[in-house]
């Protein structure tokens, strides 16, 4: 029974027997996204000559499942698309190749900062993506002002924490019913990961010190706009386009619908600053080149070819996500100089934003804040919610041994 | 005593339960005393006890179990009596309107859990505008507070079981209404005779002749208000507050968001004897009818 059991759950990452030539999995993402990689790998292939190419979309909704069970049974493809966090417990298991020296420097160099810091894990580059994310304030300009509130017009010049919440009582004197406020409540899982973990970074606190006065500060914040009744529960989704709400907290994927609703009224601004100066959320898919890859010479060139500002902006305009490279966010139309969404690249730019916790427990200490945050934001008693979570993430540390 | 054939029909649905049950609850069994992580590349370790140790501690563990209870305990009897009520009804050899009423109440059996959570989302909205919120409001003549139902610690599980009974009643309705109809007709023309009332009958023909589809279909519900999962996933995540966490929710939640998969198997051990030891007493009451 032992054996059995050691031999049959023991992790490893060995290639699959399959086909010659390269297996990608991607994540299926929207149509246009997966058109728009299908004539990635078709040009990549035309301009590259070598062994093809296979693309394989899996489901996004397990798609984490799908990647652990393949490396059980040693079934990973060579290249692998991943959600950036994950990318830790991917390293740990022994699953990716170090990238650093066998990208040229141009295109190391040319990476936004966030990514390679999203991507680096022990000293070396594991990932990279060819988009980042967004995160950040939509307010409408209008109800801001008459609020008597001024505009922040960078990162550096954000509201604070108590400027916000004052802010937020003085929108809801004008507002029928108070609520002036979408925390896309509406939004599961790993938003509030995603979302809320950049304000605990603000206060210069993280996802593995939840026990710290400043985490417990800013739990306490969020938690009372919505016991104030400032926050909409946006069960429709719809807060901020049918003008039930003045502000809504929420990441790029969100511009084209407001933009198209409230035009010039519309603003984008920092989320509040918790002490330390503002930070935003960052991250997304990723690529990386597994161990089974041997020899990765094509792998790598085709993650060259797939950071090409030609591609990575035709990527960026499919999904609206930031691009990923200094060269290609100077040539878009979204997030270039006069941008309306130049505020997101700022803060990927310039070191406004803050990575989710960069350790193989992620996937663990992800699931327990979403539930910290849930129960908080729903009144729950901030402390003790905190001290639970903190000793559930200490637990499942020493079970781990550390993640060594 | 068993005929040749019947031992060959029997080896499809005996081999998928050595398949799909027998098989993968001996290795949960097994793994349930390792501290086997999903994808860790240490060597398992056998922890001995350890995963039920700390089950016994978990405070989550006990409020989900005390949460499976409360389901139960609710659910069964208003559930089997809907059920039983609306089966009576419906149980009217030649009413035209009867195969169009059992569609209607079977239906959302029918939908899948996920798709009845996301309409009934909007029902329990929040706000003076929600939909339960502005029925109970004209019903109270204005009396009524909007409530946050499915984030009030109060109202959260109460809610949950309501679109259950809502989404299961059917089913016992089918298995009641079967059961009815196995009644022999003399049985009631005789205590008609004798001048009993409709509600006598009811009394002393329909319940004693429904006694062992009524204890089958309760066991079932009960077992069912263990399993108690979808819901929850979709509409509460187990909040606020652990107030609608089950059973079945912890388990899923420690083998495929947080990878524990030790925790997660000793869990599932736990589930099947709940569920074993609810299928002995029933076993155990039916037993005695046919002695």
């Amino acid at each position: 029974m032992r054996t059995l059991l050691l031999a049959t759950f023991l992790t490893g990452c060995a290639h699959q027997a399959g086909p010659p030539g390269l297996q990608i999995w991607a994540h299926e993402g929207r149509e246009s996204e997966r058109q728009v990689l299908t004539a990635q790998v078709e040009r990549f292939q035309h301009e590259h000559s070598g062994p093809p190419l296979h693309l394989t979309f899996l489901p996004e909704g397990n798609y984490n499942s799908q990647v652990q069970a393949a490396a059980l049974a040693q079934k990973l493809p060579d290249v692998l698309e991943f959600d950036g966090p994950l990318l830790y417990r991917y390293v740990w298991q022994g699953c990716l190749q170090p990238l650093e020296t066998q990208l040229k420097q141009s295109t190391l160099d040319n990476l936004l900062p966030s990514i390679q810091k999203q991507g680096s894990f022990r000293g070396h580059l594991y990932s990279l993506g060819a988009f980042d994310s967004g995160l950040g304030l939509y307010g409408r300009k209008s109800l801001i002002r008459q609020a008597g509130a001024r505009l922040p017009k960078s990162p550096d010049e954000a509201w604070t924490a108590a400027e916000f919440t004052q802010l937020l009582e003085n929108l809801a004197r004008e507002d029928t019913d108070g609520q002036v406020l979408d925390l896309k409540l509406n939004y599961q899982g790993e938003w509030f990961t995603y979302a809320f973990s950049p304000a605990l970074a603000s206060a210069g606190t993280d996802l593995s010190h939840l026990e710290s006065p400043a985490a417990s500060q800013v739990l306490n914040t969020i938690q009372g706009w919505n016991e104030q009744g400032r926050v909409d529960a946006n069960v429709d989704d719809a807060a901020f386009l049918t003008g039930r709400v003045a502000l809504s907290w929420v990441g790029h994927w969100e511009y084209p619908r407001y933009a198209s609703r409230w035009g010039d009224d519309l603003c984008l601004l920092p989320l509040p600053n918790f002490g330390h100066g503002t930070r935003s959320g960052q991250g997304s898919w990723n690529w990386a080149v597994t161990t089974a890859c041997q020899p990765s010479g094509r792998a790598v060139e085709f993650l060259e070819f797939l950071l090409q500002d030609e591609q990575v902006l035709e990527m960026s305009d499919a999904n609206g996500a930031v691009p990923a490279t200094r060269s290609a966010i100077a040539r878009s139309k979204l997030y270039g100089a006069n941008g309306p969404l130049r505020l997101f690249s700022n803060q990927l730019l310039q070191g406004w934003t803050a990575p989710r916790p960069r350790t193989p427990a992620y996937p663990l200490m992800t699931s327990v804040f979403q539930q910290t945050m849930q129960d908080v934001l729903h009144g729950a008693p901030v402390d003790q919610v905190l001290g639970q979570a903190a000793a559930e993430i200490r637990q499942d540390d020493l079970d781990n041994q550390g993640y060594r | 005593m068993m005929q040749r054939p019947a031992w060959w029909m029997l080896i499809p649905a005996a081999l998928g339960l050595l398949v799909f049950v027998v098989v993968p609850f001996v290795c949960s069994f097994g793994m349930s005393f390792t501290d086997l992580a999903l994808g860790s590349p240490h060597p398992v370790r056998w922890v001995g006890f350890q995963q039920y140790q700390r089950l016994a501690a978990d405070p989550s563990v006990a409020r989900a179990l005390t949460n499976n209870l409360i389901f139960a305990v609710v659910i069964t009897p208003l559930q089997t009596a809907l059920a039983l009520f609306l089966a009576c009804v419906l149980n009217r050899p030649g009413w035209r309107l009867g195969g169009f009423y059992r569609s209607l109440f079977f239906a959302p059996v029918v939908f899948p859990m996920s798709l009845v959570a996301v309409i009934w989302r909007y029902l329990y909205a929040p706000g003076a505008s929600g939909a339960f919120n502005q029925v109970l409001n004209a019903l109270s003549l204005g009396h009524w507070q909007p409530r946050d139902f499915l984030h009030d610690p109060q109202l959260a599980l109460p809610s949950l079981m309501l679109l259950s009974i809502w989404q299961g009643v059917g089913l016992q309705m089918v298995l009641l209404l079967a059961g009815l109809q196995q009644i022999p007709a003399d049985l009631y023309e005789a205590a008609a005779l004798d001048g009993s009332s409709p509600l006598l009958r009811f009394r002393f023909v329909t319940l004693p002749m429904l006694r062992n589809t009524l204890i089958f279909t309760a066991l079932m519900t009960t077992i069912l208000a263990f399993r108690v999962f979808d819901q929850v996933q979709i509409l509460t995540h187990g909040g606020p507050a652990g107030a609608t966490t089950t059973l079945m929710f912890e388990l899923v939640r420690s083998a495929f968001e947080r990878l524990q998969m030790g925790r997660a198997c000793a869990l599932t051990v736990v589930f099947v004897i709940i569920v074993v030891v609810l299928t002995g007493v029933q076993r155990f009451l039916l037993r005695q009818k046919s002695l």
